[in-house]
């Protein structure tokens, strides 16, 4: 179902070597993520927990290829993407990546279908049975010609992740999936992480969902733009899945 | 594309509607402008090529406000002695000359003027097209009179029905009705020439002389002759219309002016509301850069809204051109030199098409700064907004 597309299956999906980022503020430069390394494994689910401002969004972004690190090397399934202009930058984020918004970022003059197709439109496909495929999956079959406006909230994330998952990514890439949704929505939407998981989809989830981050097999913690411990996670709560 | 770029436009129908409005307004004034442009020309030159003349003798002073007078059926301050048509007639390359005497009747109290015309045998030469609707087609009286079309209708006269003239104290008999033919004959009053001379106290003066040639060839060394006739000069046709058309360039520069700044009106329009719509929605065009369109697709995304208002806008605005159009010919109408009678607007295949290309050349120019912001949108802002 989200097969992995790695050659080797025991070499790392991601390979941060002194990751940084900064942004110009006016005449001053924040630095927002500070010499990050670390290496993310083909099916981890990964958590990135930290306070408020701390980094968190700066490092997933990285990861997601939406901006190009001040300094640092950042690889992605073997590729080094930290040079890459643009174009390159796209191309990754439409082929070999998934992401998930807080805010569920879905268009709103399209049907659910037609968001799901998104990815596949701009890569000048078209893969009705997998947008089929992939709403079967979500629970979302019954809704494929409704408009987001119509979906409660975690359906319109379900919709969200179902995007996400259209061009069978290498890594799933979420920030803060369950920010918007009440805590029972939200347990659904960390069951369906966990299931996707656990089909071998490999997953970096930034979250202050305190269930959500145990949930993960590992957790990165930041504080102030410095990755400052990487955790194992709790283990999987026993009314688990699996 | 054209999906997502119709849904997002369908999104604020009102913005959407004025836009439209905007470019068809636009479009309506330039496609009615060049139409009037075109439609005056081709009137100008069937005016002109209609009355089989090659040349008029007119008295001196303005030539060519001379000949458009007359070729109104104005009067002329001045007037041609009768000798003139002998020296004329006497000329060798002369096929046909044709005297006329136009004199105005003021009706004060319909508040109009009436122009009649004197003609003699010679004109029907030159009036292939003089046509009746009904009763005879030249005089038989010296009292005979023969009407345009219009004039007949005002009268309320049909052939054989008597015609009084209080001004000239005068009572003609209707003889013929002219065809409507979309020229300045069509309001004229014509009688035989001598009648005219008697009744306008003009004995042996005439307006001027049209004449047509055996062979169009010797125009210049007929013209040299004539030119030698006292108190009289020549006009050719073809000085006249380049004339008309040198008149007409200064109008259709005004024209275009007008045309121009509607243009403007409409592409700043679209360009106002693409960029409008790229701004307000710019968390979700992040979020599709974030979900792999590249840089180009979001510039065909925005053209693409940009040709699809500049298409509604164009089509709109040819269907206003087509319903509109003569509003707007009437209002420029006055102010052209000589201008036909009939209708000018002239909406061709070729001017369609002109618009059609404007339009997507317009689109594109609006659409140039909107699509270079959409594509500079980062998509790392996706994660930031709703
Ligand atoms: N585009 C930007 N321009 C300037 N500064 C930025 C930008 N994005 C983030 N920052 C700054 O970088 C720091 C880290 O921001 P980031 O969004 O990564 O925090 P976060 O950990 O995701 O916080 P939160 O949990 O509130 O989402 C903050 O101080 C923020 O102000
Ligand atoms: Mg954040």
């Amino acid at each position: 179902m989200n097969p992995s597309k790695s050659s080797q299956p025991s070499a790392p999906v991601v390979i941060a070597r002194g990751l940084s980022k900064s942004y110009p503020r006016g005449s001053v430069t924040v630095a927002a993520l500070r010499n990050a390394s670390f290496e993310v494994g083909p099916s981890e689910f990964v958590a990135i927990v930290g306070p408020s401002g701390s980094g968190k969004s700066t490092l997933l972004n990285l990861l997601g290829c939406m901006d190009a690190p001040t300094s640092g090397t950042l690889q992605l399934d073997g590729q080094d993407v930290s040079q890459l202009a643009d174009s390159g930058r796209t191309r990754l984020r439409r082929d070999r990546l998934g992401f998930v918004f807080q805010h569920f970022g879905l268009v709103p003059t399209l049907s659910v279908a037609e968001n799901v197709a998104l990815p596949a439109f701009f890569a000048r496909r078209s893969d009705p049975k997998r947008v089929d495929e992939l709403l079967e999956r979500v629970g979302l079959s019954s809704r494929r010609h409704h408009r987001p406006h119509e979906l409660s909230g975690g359906e319109m994330q379900r919709a969200a992740i179902a995007r996400a998952l259209m061009n069978r990514p290498i890594l799933l890439l979420a920030d803060e999936p369950t920010g918007n949704l009440d805590s029972q929505t939200g347990s659904s939407i960390l069951e369906l992480f966990r299931e996707l998981n656990a089909d071998g989809l490999t997953l970096i989830v930034v979250t202050h969902n305190p269930s959500l981050a145990s949930a993960a097999g590992r957790r990165l913690e930041i504080q102030d733009g410095v990755l400052i411990s990487s955790t194992p996670g709790s283990p999987p709560k026993p009314h688990g899945p699996r | 594309m054209l999906r997502l770029a119709l849904r997002n436009l369908l999104r604020r129908p009102l913005r959407l509607a004025l836009t439209i409005c905007g470019v068809a307004l636009g479009t309506a004034v330039w496609m009615t402008l060049a139409g009037l442009g075109d439609g005056y020309r081709a009137g100008l030159r069937t005016e002109l090529d209609r009355a089989g003349v090659q040349l008029m003798l007119v008295p001196l002073g303005c030539p060519y406000d001379a000949a458009a007078r007359v070729l109104k059926g104005r009067t002329l301050e001045t007037s041609l002695p009768a000798s003139a048509l002998d020296a004329v007639r006497s000329d060798p390359a002369v096929a046909v000359a044709a005297p006329m005497l136009i004199a105005a009747v003021p009706r004060p109290e319909e508040n109009r003027t009436d122009l009649w015309v004197g003609l003699d045998e010679a004109s029907r030469h030159l009036k292939p097209w003089w046509h009746m609707t009904a009763g005879r087609d030249w005089f038989s009286a010296t009292n005979g009179a023969i009407l345009g079309s219009e004039a007949a209708l005002i009268e309320l006269r049909a052939p054989g029905d008597a015609l009084h003239s209080p001004e000239l104290r005068q009572t003609f008999r209707v003889e013929g009705v002219l065809e409507r033919s979309g020229t300045s004959d069509d309001s004229l009053f014509f009688i035989p020439l001598r009648t005219a001379q008697r009744l306008f106290a003009q004995d042996d003066r005439l307006t001027a002389i049209a004449i047509r040639l055996k062979d169009p060839a010797e125009l210049r060394a007929v013209v040299q002759r004539l030119q030698q006739i006292p108190g009289a000069q020549v006009v050719t046709m073809t000085e006249m219309m380049g004339t008309f058309l040198r008149l007409l360039g200064t109008v259709r520069t005004l024209l275009m002016a007008l045309a121009i700044v509607a243009c403007a009106v409409g592409i700043l329009g679209v360009l106002n509301t693409l960029l409008a719509a790229v701004v307000e929605r710019t968390p979700e065009l992040c979020l599709l850069r974030a979900v792999g369109a590249s840089r180009t697709q979001m510039v065909f995304l925005v053209a693409s809204e940009s040709l699809l208002l500049a298409v509604a806008g164009t089509a709109a605005g040819v269907g206003i051109a087509g319903v509109g159009g003569h509003a707007i010919e009437s209002l420029v109408k006055p102010f052209l030199p000589l201008a036909p009678t009939g209708t000018l607007l002239q909406l061709g295949p070729d001017r369609m098409t002109q618009c059609a290309l404007a339009a997507v050349l317009g689109a594109l120019v609006a659409a140039a700064y909107p699509a270079w912001c959409a594509a500079r949108l980062p998509p790392a802002l996706a994660a930031k907004t709703e």
